[in-house]
């Protein structure tokens, strides 16, 4: 019985980098394993800009008093912070990998639809060039990645920087739409005819759930989006009290999508902290089905929590306590997860390779910033710290000890066999280091200036007590980030300038990925390959002992 | 435990209470998830079990037990935060507020409807009385926070909120605005005294005084300044025809302790360089550059510091 069987040729190949030589065919493939790339590219440019923000956010709040960076300056670069990381890094990366990635473990050759995956790439793209233009147009928008009316309206924000913010995010949520869409057909249709639904690697288990949240998020948000823009342009109320309009009503559209949100950029992680840690530690997931079926409760759950970002608006006890009780409730499901990664590693063979050290720090940081956000949950402590400094440290928890660690792992992972080339593992060490304890540094001390008293979105703050000591470490923390990403970049440009040559299966890994060459030709799979299990190449090398047969 | 603490629960207690609560339960959690996950690694080594491990796959009723345990520990916190949450936002059918707060880009207007006392930045209360507060706001929204007398609240425009609040002890307690309200948010902080009942009521009887008066030169010229300058297109001064509410009523300016929603001290050298050049002082703010010459503005500080 052979593993793999004849796929007959595509009639007309699809425009590539690899099928011609023309420069235009950079921007003409369809080529989902090049669009993959290319998100990455994208994410990783966007990131080194993000960082820069960020790296001015804390030389601003290093010392109390400071004026270093007008306020007006400050409000850009921190309502720039946060959509670029949310929009431009988070997303891209999460969606490069999986566009890379989802074809390849489920036994295809392309995505359902390639046209709109290059589609979706180019308007992702779009959007954060216009979003970055409005620098050059006045003023970028300085209302906050969340925009609240009637601040982002035009009597409060007379620049044309919020326009370009509703605009360039318009475009992006297209391109999610998009890649959401894609993501869906492609998983339920051309998935290898042997894969059953149980038998998906966890990574694309959760980017198919994930593709439903962004299909339904993203539409609420363009929704809004649009009406601001027609308050804007037009001179409509949606949003502003003072002509009939209602402010809150900004924040369930915005909400009603960034919770959502909030999980989209979570799932991916989560796939790939279920891909890491059995790899690293030679056993199969503990608890697959939990694993699963955990997260479609998550993705249901997560569409009914958003108005937790709300409870110091005023709105009613009953409405306070629902939102309460379904944010308390989605934490059961994600603690499940984090039990059975942790359960993974029971009894196993662990090395600690890069991709398992950020999977670790992963589990540490992602359960610290996960409890956290419980405290907003019990909605009379959110009462307390929402809106302070306790809430930047749980969302950077949340984003970066979460979702980045993940994507982390997932690029030291999947490196080999997206660039046929290993990172240097001796830089990871430095670069995760670096990284993992200076992003504690800066972070841990946030939670206890938010319960001093300290409000987020400040450009500078009064010399209270511990406020300066605290703000001093919070972005000393921020230059060992910044020194361990610089060695990250340099890891990546070092070792592109190798020649290729990682083996296919570095990590004697068992997805179909792995079955491929290092990196995969233009066509993935020459053969259909036959699975029969949650594991097909552990099946190959370990005759003596497969897996059970699920079909 | 001493005996009154029972008697005077105030809601910040209440909220600190949850929070240790919290704190502990979390702790706990995180800890179990940090030890597993560091003995694992070092009991599991791949140099200590280089060997292929059994490729368990998990185990259901594992699984069951702590999702139950989970369920019953998030359970425990619903109830309480229910419980607690209907202690702390209690807001009766007809409220009659005590204090009517008013946010403003970047200043705070704050009314006290008893007495009719108007006053902005410097929020005076007594203490020994749990008192309601209405939250509104002229512009966009702000966020009302002192973390020592109570709860978070939004100020919504076109919304009225109501909160409690409540000081045990005299004292300043320092907080401030909580949501991102545009250039100036971060120097839109809050300082509320709380006085004695007694010294509270000689407060609100010397702010109801008429607006102070005198004859000097410089101040009838800084009088007339202050009404030709088009300062009066804001700026409200009781007992006149100018009750502009823009910027902060000034009746009892020199009353306060200090201005630009506790920027600054209140004293000569910081209003003179207000004055001058305002947004070299705090930019963004709503009062643009008069331009005003030195004379000029030594009349207006004289009028403005005489406004006891």
């Amino acid at each position: 019985m052979s593993l793999f069987i004849n796929i007959p040729e595509d009639k007309e190949p699809l425009p590539s980098l690899k099928t011609g030589r023309g420069k235009l065919l950079w921007i003409a493939s369809t080529d989902h394993k090049q669009l993959g790339i290319m998100y990455l590219w994208l994410a990783l440019f966007f990131f080194v800009i993000g960082g820069l923000e960020a790296m001015a956010i804390r030389a601003q709040l290093a010392f109390p008093d400071n004026d270093l960076i007008s306020p007006e300056l400050y409000n850009q670069i921190f309502t720039m912070h946060g959509t670029t990381m949310i929009f431009l890094v988070l997303m891209p990366a999460m969606v490069g990998l999986a566009t890379y990635l989802i074809p390849l473990m489920i036994g295809a050759n392309e995505m359902a639809f390639p046209r709109l995956n290059a589609f979706s790439l180019w308007m992702t793209c779009l959007g954060g060039m216009l979003l970055y233009f409005s620098f050059f147009a006045g003023g970028a928008p300085n209302a906050g990645w969340f925009n609240y009316a009637p601040l982002s309206e035009n009597n409060y924000s007379s620049t044309n920087g919020v326009d370009y913010f509703l605009v360039g995010l318009i475009l992006t949520g297209i391109g999610s739409i998009g890649a959401g869409l894609n993501f869906i057909t492609t998983i339920l249709t051309l998935r290898s005819p042997d894969i059953k639904l149980n038998m998906l690697p966890l990574f694309v288990w959760m980017m198919l759930v994930n593709a439903f949240l962004m299909l339904a998020a993203f539409p609420l948000l363009n929704a809004g989006l649009f009406m601001m823009l027609i308050d804007r342009q037009f001179d409509a109320h949606f949003f502003i009290p003072s002509t009939g309009g209602s402010a809150i009503l900004w924040q369930h559209f915005f909400w009603a999508f960034g919770h959502p949100e909030v999980y989209i950029l979570a799932l991916p992680a989560f796939g790939i902290i279920s891909e890491v840690i059995p790899v690293f530690s030679r056993k199969p997931i503990y608890g697959y089905k939990f694993v699963a079926s955990s997260s479609v409760a998550i993705g249901l759950l997560s569409y009914s929590v958003w108005a937790h970002h709300m409870f110091s608006v005023g709105l009613s006890n009953a409405v306070n306590g629902f939102f309460a009780i379904s944010s308390m409730l989605i934490g059961i499901p994600t603690g499940l997860k984090v039990i059975n990664w942790v359960g993974t590693m029971h009894k196993g063979s662990i090395s600690l390779s890069i991709p398992m050290l950020f999977a670790i720090a992963f589990l540490v940081d992602f359960t610290f910033g996960g409890l956290s956000g419980i405290s907003f949950a019990i909605v009379p402590i959110d009462w307390q710290l929402t809106d302070t400094y306790y809430l930047v440290a749980h969302l950077h928890y949340v984003f970066l000890g979460g979702s980045l660690f993940g994507i982390f792992a997932g690029i030291y992972y999947w490196f080999p066999k997206i660039s046929g080339r290993m990172l240097s593992p001796k830089l990871g060490k430095w670069h995760f280091w670096l990284f993992v304890l200076g992003f504690n540094l800066t972070f841990f001390l946030q939670h206890i200036l938010g319960i001093l008293g300290m409000p987020r979105r400040i450009y500078t703050y009064p010399d209270l007590p511990y406020w300066k000591v605290l703000n001093i470490f919070s972005s000393i923390g921020a230059i060992f980030m910044f020194i361990g990403m610089a060695i990250f970049f340099w890891n990546i440009y070092k070792t592109l300038k190798k020649p290729r040559t990682a083996v296919a299966n570095p990590w004697d890994a068992w997805t179909l990925e792995w079955s491929t060459p290092s990196p995969p030709e233009l066509k993935n799979f020459d053969e259909i390959p036959q699975v029969h299990s949650r594991r097909p190449l552990w099946d190959l090398n370990n005759p003596d002992n497969p897996d059970k047969k699920l079909n | 435990m001493p005996n009154h603490y029972f008697l005077k629960i105030t809601d910040v207690d209440l909220i600190d209470e949850l929070f240790v609560y919290f704190l502990i339960v979390a702790s706990i959690i995180f800890l179990l998830v940090v030890f597993f996950t560091f003995f694992y690694l070092f009991r599991y080594g791949v140099k200590k079990r280089p060997e292929r491990p059994s490729q368990k796959v998990g185990n259901g009723n594992v699984e069951y037990s702590l999702a139950t345990l989970v369920s019953i520990i998030t359970g425990v916190f619903v109830y309480l935060t229910i419980v607690t949450m209907g202690k702390v936002q209690t807001i009766p059918e007809n409220p009659q507020p005590f204090l009517e707060i008013t946010g403003h880009q970047w200043w705070w207007e704050a009314k006290y409807p008893n007495s009719g006392v108007i006053t902005s930045n410097q929020i005076y209360i007594p203490t020994g009385k749990k008192i309601l507060l209405k939250l509104n706001s002229a512009d966009v929204i702000h966020s009302w926070w002192v973390p020592e007398l109570g709860r978070k609240m939004d100020m919504m425009p076109g919304r009225d909120n109501y909160m409690w609040f409540y000081a045990d002890k005299e004292g300043e307690y320092l907080g401030a605005c909580s949501e991102f309200c545009g250039v100036q948010h971060a120097r839109m902080r809050i300082r509320v005294t709380a006085l004695n009942p007694e010294a509270f009521e000689v407060w609100e009887q010397k702010q109801l005084r008429p607006v102070a008066t005198t004859n000097t030169k410089e101040f009838l010229k800084g009088k007339k300044l202050f009404e030709t300058k088009t300062c009066t297109n804001c700026h409200a001064i009781n007992g006149t025809d100018f009750k502009e509410n823009i910027g902060p009523n000034l009746t009892h300016f020199a009353s306060r302790k200090r201005f630009l929603a506790d920027m600054k001290v209140n004293n000569e050298k910081n209003l003179r360089a207000w004055l001058t050049n305002p947004q070299d002082v705090k930019s963004g703010a709503k009062m643009p550059n008069f331009i005003l010459s030195e004379s000029e503005v030594d009349a207006l500080v004289a009028y403005l510091n005489y406004l006891k």
